[in-house]
């Protein structure tokens, strides 16, 4: 168990800089996930700390000691690829004993964290069978098992449940969450999927292109984005953002309707986000949007309206249980003050 | 069943190919097995081994050996060269490294009888006539398509493997030893056989290089045995061309073997 810092770490290839300075301190035992669209840079971070990628400036540190130059073997992590990269000619056994082997590790005591490992996953019964013979989610745990038997000072996994279906992918997310809960260690993960960040962090690094947009824990990321990149990236359903402009006291909505708002910074506002968890129907005359119901999409315990604005936004309402709406019809939403997030020029967060 | 069989015709023209195809075959087992064979295409009046007891013995069993050294010898020495050559070939980012093996192919598709001068005076001049002479110079002949190939084989091994490999610990020589080759045994296999099988059948090259009769492989061996002893000693003759075609069957039951087994696994999806 270590914490991991990061001070003003770039990534260039050639004269193309890919990451560019990034200042991250992870603590002793937390759990921290990058997430961020493909390319930007989460992975690459994630290998730079593994020893796999050099880095091209800032320094790298484990355990308060900096490892830019010390090869991966020795900085004690150990990662967990998407593919797995188990040894296809190898056993469940050896592969999880490999790197103990080529550390000379006595027999008895392989033998026992092996083992040991293999208990803590539930997959003592096929020690003996090969990758091939394993289903996707026992070659994850396979994988998982070999990182564990190192008895590592930091877990990275590169989106480990990427290869896995739907209800599997859901399954193993639990079972990574207690992992971490027994183990107690840092863990650092890297993934593309919003959902698994905001269950399995404490806290979350978004990043995109190449820069770290904002880092907190997961209800404060939901509560409070501090962009609109993050507004529109961390939640299940999309943040739905329409263009504003500020009158007198409030808000001039799409439709030149009206929005009250008494907020300091109100005159800078340019564009409204709001969650489709927090708009509400509403009657005709207290709606703040109007316009007619372009697809539903019914989840059963919930629907999705997306509502099409004569503007020509789209608009997206969460709605509980299964409403019964038809298609075309003219929907009413109205915005409550407090689901309201303002965003300047720039997209920056007005608080 | 259906009631519409074959027509007379047919099966008398299928019958006469069948023939054909056969006879020459059969007239080589019939004499190999016949102590007194005149080569004619007869059943036997005798059955017995002694033609494959000559074609063993003497000269000829020398010629077997020196076939089987030349053979397995091209074919490790291919194999060796050819993995420390595709193995950096396959990972490092060499600017023009594909132009590179192609050029090497575009080489190798020149006939062999064109550089055989140059080849000769090189062998010559390095003291090199002998069997290693032609293992050498075979393996020459033989490393674009072994590069090649192996290149393709390595690039099948996901790099992932070899990274977790660096994390766990392995360094260069155990991740090739560990991981590396154990997944590219099929390809190897097939490289070996194949170089193998080529360096069994060449006859021009050991021809030219080989000076005495006693680094004579089977295939000049062959040649020279016409005519030897006056009258052409036809037994001895088929036997010796039994022998010597055996190991190309018994490689193709090997490869076959291989390239069953040599695939599986490597896949990684769920």
């Amino acid at each position: 168990m270590s914490d991991v810092s990061l001070r003003g770490v770039r990534k260039s290839y050639g004269s193309l800089e890919v990451v560019h300075g990034v200042d991250l301190d992870i603590k002793s035992g937390e759990f921290v996930v990058f997430v961020g669209p493909s390319g930007c840079g989460k992975s690459t971070l994630l290998r730079m700390i593994a020893g796999l990628e050099p880095i091209t400036g800032g320094d790298i540190s484990i355990g308060g000691k900096v490892v830019n130059d010390v090869p991966s073997p020795q900085r004690g992590i150990a990662m967990v690829f998407q593919s797995y990269a188990l040894y296809p000619h190898m056993s469940v056994y050896e592969n999880m004993a490999f790197g103990l082997k080529l550390a000379k590790t006595p027999k008895a005591e392989l033998d026992q964290r092996v083992r040991e490992a293999a208990r803590i996953l539930q997959i003592e019964d096929y020690l003996e069978r090969m990758p091939k013979a394993l289903s996707g989610g026992q070659r994850q745990r396979v994988a998982i098992g070999r990182a564990i038997v190192r008895n590592p000072k930091v877990f990275l996994f590169d989106e480990p449940l990427s290869n896995l279906d739907a209800s599997l992918r859901a399954q193993t997310r639990i079972e990574i969450a207690k992992l971490h809960d027994t183990l107690d260690a840092t863990m650092i993960y890297v993934t593309h999927d919003q959902v698994e960040a905001m269950t399995l962090a404490d806290r979350i690094v978004v990043l995109n292109a190449g820069i770290i947009e904002q880092v907190g824990s997961p209800l404060e990321l939901y509560r409070n984005p501090v962009n609109t990149f993050v507004a529109g990236f961390i939640a299940s359903q999309r943040m739905n953002f329409v263009s504003v402009t500020p009158t007198g006291d409030g808000l001039s909505l799409p439709g030149n309707r009206l929005l009250a708002l008494s907020h300091p910074q109100r005159e800078k506002a340019r564009t409204l986000g709001v969650r489709p968890e927090h708009l509400e129907l509403a009657s005709p005359e207290a709606a703040h949007f109007s316009g007619t119901l372009s697809v539903i999409e019914q989840f059963g315990e919930y629907a999705l309206a997306y509502i099409e604005l004569p503007s020509g936004d789209l608009v997206t309402i969460k709605l509980d249980g299964a409403p019964d709406l038809q298609l075309h019809q003219t929907i009413h939403i109205g915005l409550p003050a407090e689901g309201v997030h303002l965003f300047d020029e720039a997209g920056r967060a007005l608080r | 069943m259906e009631s519409t069989g074959p027509s007379r015709t047919t099966a008398i023209a299928l019958a006469f190919m069948a023939v054909i195809w056969i006879s020459p075959f059969s007239w080589l087992f019939l004499n190999a097995f016949n102590p007194l064979s005149t080569g004619q295409l007869e059943i036997p009046r005798a059955v017995g081994l002694d033609n494959f007891a000559l074609a063993v013995s003497g000269n000829a069993g020398r010629q077997f050996i020196n076939s089987m050294l030349i053979a397995a010898g091209t074919a490790t020495l291919s194999v060796i060269v050819g993995i420390s050559a595709a193995y950096p070939l396959s990972r490092l980012r060499i600017p023009g490294r594909n132009a590179f093996l192609w050029t090497l192919v575009l080489l190798r598709m020149l006939p062999s009888a064109g550089v055989l001068v140059p080849l000769y005076f090189a062998a010559q001049r390095s003291g090199l006539l002998n069997q290693l002479g032609v293992i050498i110079a075979l393996t020459v002949l033989n490393l674009p398509f072994t590069l090649l190939l192996l290149k393709n084989f390595f690039d099948t091994v996901p790099i992932e493997l070899e990274e977790a490999a660096y994390v766990e610990g392995a360094s260069l020589l155990q991740i090739i030893t560990k991981i590396v080759l154990p997944m590219s045994r099929a390809g190897i296999a097939v490289v070996w056989f194949y170089s193998f099988t080529g360096a069994w059948n060449e006859f021009l090259l050991p021809l030219i290089f080989a000076r005495v009769q006693d680094a004579f492989p089977m295939s000049v061996g062959l040649y020279a045995a016409f005519g030897q002893q006056g009258a052409i000693n036809y037994g001895f003759l088929t036997a010796f061309s039994i022998i010597y075609a055996a190991p190309a069957v018994g490689v193709y039951f090997l490869l076959r073997r291989n390239m069953n087994t040599g695939f599986a696994g490597v896949g990684v999806k769920g």
